[in-house]
């Protein structure tokens, strides 16, 4: 019974150590991102989380881990909790439908960032994925002059690197110069790394000699396939790597003569989070009405490419 | 004392971990939130109980979370073709019994060890499961008729508590109210005396492996109504966890063995554990860290108690 008893204080005394920091501010926010082995999902995340302790407030930030199940329970145990707000990263509104209207029930506002609308939701902060799709698609072929052989990396199951994918395909379509010899599409989420090695690896033996330009539909796939041609002898400008999301690997191999990848565009995933605590701020806590703070399903933010000729903007010192 | 502590010790540390959430964590007794709790419950518990009988013969299954999620695909990709969700739910049940049973054939006939046939099985369900959606999650509004099997209540109580408790009684009845319960112990406990006293041991492991695949399959169905969608790795977190609720199970009720109450109780314990942290504002990782150190600890703690290994494997 000493030993119980033992036990239970240490459990207890480690919760209270971990947890006892930060209960006494008023305002408590929730933020979930949906799988933060995808950077851009913790970016979006961790920048909402910063901007919201900056103003004093309690947070709680979690982690789907890219499951459903796991996205609609936490979803649920923080309108359990009674937060005040919650800001959702690349969430899935349609799957979680649910959770939000519960949410709106319980009078929670949510604004989620790139994830869709939801008619439960105030908003959704996304860049134009249709524009940013074409922006991307455009330079690529720019290099190329509208003439020769592509090869792409996709991403089906995500909805913004879906969209990119298909503005490619309507951009293709209207330049019948430009092929695509073949396309890997990456399906798993948490092995994907490998996947692109091996597909991409897969594509371009297959089309060696070929290839005059490589798509992929988001940085992370470009980097490998970046490391990929870099091992094969590839230089700068002979086969154009562009991809779309910015960050600041991204900006580093930009700027790297002996790397392949030309251009991004940057989606500014730091400045949705910031503005989704902002616009939280706006409603529910100085009460402006929320379609003042943004009217319609969607409070967009520009997007920008970046290449050889602007990159050295983005990279602090 | 001592055999009191090896038998209920960890749940105890169970019940005095709900008591200091209850205490310290604010909207914790809510009764929305401990019902949320129960539903969540009911995923990971159905799921685990599947493994519970798989290892009660002294079989790993560890394609569960990838049968899970091929059945709940089938179950999708059948609802957002405007089958009658009925012709859904017995497609899932139809996968789960059809990699149950090859499970099942590739231990008793295959003479391969259920380690290997099920990480085998696994790989061709999550094979499966890509090659159907094509990595794109079925997601829609789909019918009540569907969504209402997790969402929807009878008799004022939510129908995903019904299926637990439908679910963990037959468990717990099969395994301790029936003679073909008392073979698959006997079977898991001592393979070889189990034959020699007559008793079908083959049958008994295609059995128990079939029955986890029936629970897999029961769970993908619970999961997919639950959200309204089906993704090819949508139970993939729960491997894990269900393996946990398993293991953690076996150091209560019936030491070493693993044991419906113990699992079910571990699995209430686990989601009460996140649950409870998120509540009191915990980071998602100081979760996983705890997952891991209540884990170690009470299987330690009861292994302390009765002066031996909690349990092998």
């Amino acid at each position: 019974m000493k030993t119980l008893k033992t036990m239970t204080t240490v459990i207890a005394g480690a919760f209270a150590l971990a947890l006892g920091a930060g209960q006494a501010a008023a305002f408590e926010l929730g933020v979930i991102g949906f799988q933060f082995s995808s950077e851009t999902h913790a970016r979006v995340a961790n920048a909402a989380a910063a901007a919201a302790k900056a103003k004093g407030w309690n947070v709680t930030i979690l982690n789907s881990e890219g499951s459903l199940p796991k996205h609609a329970e936490q979803f649920e145990t923080l309108i359990s909790k009674k937060v005040d707000a919650i800001v959702i990263a690349m969430g899935k509104p349609v799957e979680a439908d649910a959770q939000f209207k519960a949410a709106k029930e319980k009078g929670i506002p949510v604004i989620t960032v790139q994830s869709g609308s939801s008619a439960h939701a105030l908003f959704d902060i996304q860049s134009n994925e249709y524009k940013v799709g074409a922006d991307a698609a455009l330079y690529l072929l720019g290099q190329i002059g509208y003439s020769g052989n592509i090869v792409t990396a996709r991403f089906d199951l995500n909805a913004a690197s879906r969209i990119r994918g298909k503005v490619l395909d309507a951009v293709l379509s209207e330049n019948q110069a430009v092929k695509e010899l073949g396309k890997f599409s990456m399906a798993r989420t948490q092995s994907w790394r490998d996947d692109v090695r091996a597909g991409m690896q897969a594509l371009l033996l297959q089309n060696q000699g070929k290839i005059n330009a490589i798509w992929a539909s988001f940085d992370g796939q470009a980097y490998i396939i970046d490391d990929l041609l870099r091992a094969q002898g590839v230089k700068k400008g002979q086969i154009p790597l562009v991809s779309i999301d910015g960050g600041v690997e991204s900006y580093r191999r930009i700027a790297d003569p002996d790397s392949t990848f030309m251009a991004t565009v940057t989606i500014p995933f730091e400045d949705m989070g910031a503005k989704a605590v902002e616009a939280i701020e706006a409603i529910a806590v100085r009460k402006t009405p929320a379609a003042q703070v943004n009217a319609g399903p969607y409070l967009f933010v520009d997007a920008v490419l970046v290449d050889k000729t602007n990159v050295q903007a983005f990279i602090k010192p | 004392m001592r055999e009191l502590v090896g038998r209920y010790g960890t749940a105890m540390a169970g019940l005095a971990l709900i008591a200091f959430f209850m205490a310290f964590a604010a909207n914790f007794a809510n009764p929305t939130n401990l019902l949320n709790i129960a539903k969540d419950t009911s995923f990971l518990a159905i799921l685990a109980l599947g493994f519970t009988l798989a290892l009660r013969i002294a079989e790993l299954d560890l394609s569960i979370a990838e049968v899970s999620s091929l059945a709940a695909v089938t179950a999708g990709w059948m609802i957002q073709a405007k089958y009658d969700p009925s012709l859904a739910v017995a497609a899932a049940l139809v996968v789960g019994v059809a990699f149950g049973a090859f499970n099942g054939f590739g231990v008793t006939v295959l003479k391969v060890p259920s380690l290997i046939v099920t990480l085998g099985t696994a790989a061709i369900a999550k094979g499966l499961a890509f090659a159907l959606t094509q990595g794109v999650s079925f997601v829609g509004r789909w019918p009540t008729g569907f969504t209402g099997l997790a969402r929807g209540t009878s008799l004022g109580a939510p129908n995903l508590l019904w299926f637990l408790l439908a679910f963990t009684a037959f468990a717990w009845v099969l395994l301790k109210w029936t003679r073909t319960g008392a073979h698959m112990t006997a079977t898991g406990e001592a393979d070889e005396a189990a034959r020699l006293a007559g008793i079908a041991t083959g049958r008994m492991k295609r059995l128990g492996l079939l029955l986890s695949g029936v629970f897999a399959a029961a769970t993908a169905v619970l999961l997919a109504a639950n959200v309204s969608s089906a993704a090819p790795n949508m139970a993939g977190d729960y491997f894990l966890y269900a393996i946990a609720a398993v293991l953690l199970g076996m150091t209560m009720f019936e030491p070493g063995h693993p044991n419906v109450p113990g699992t079910v109780f571990a699995a209430l314990v686990l989601k009460v554990l996140g649950n409870g942290l998120i509540l009191m504002g915990a980071p998602y990782y100081v979760q996983d860290i705890m997952l891991g150190v209540i884990i170690i600890g009470s299987v330690a703690f009861s292994a302390r108690a009765l002066q031996k290994a909690a349990f092998k494997v």
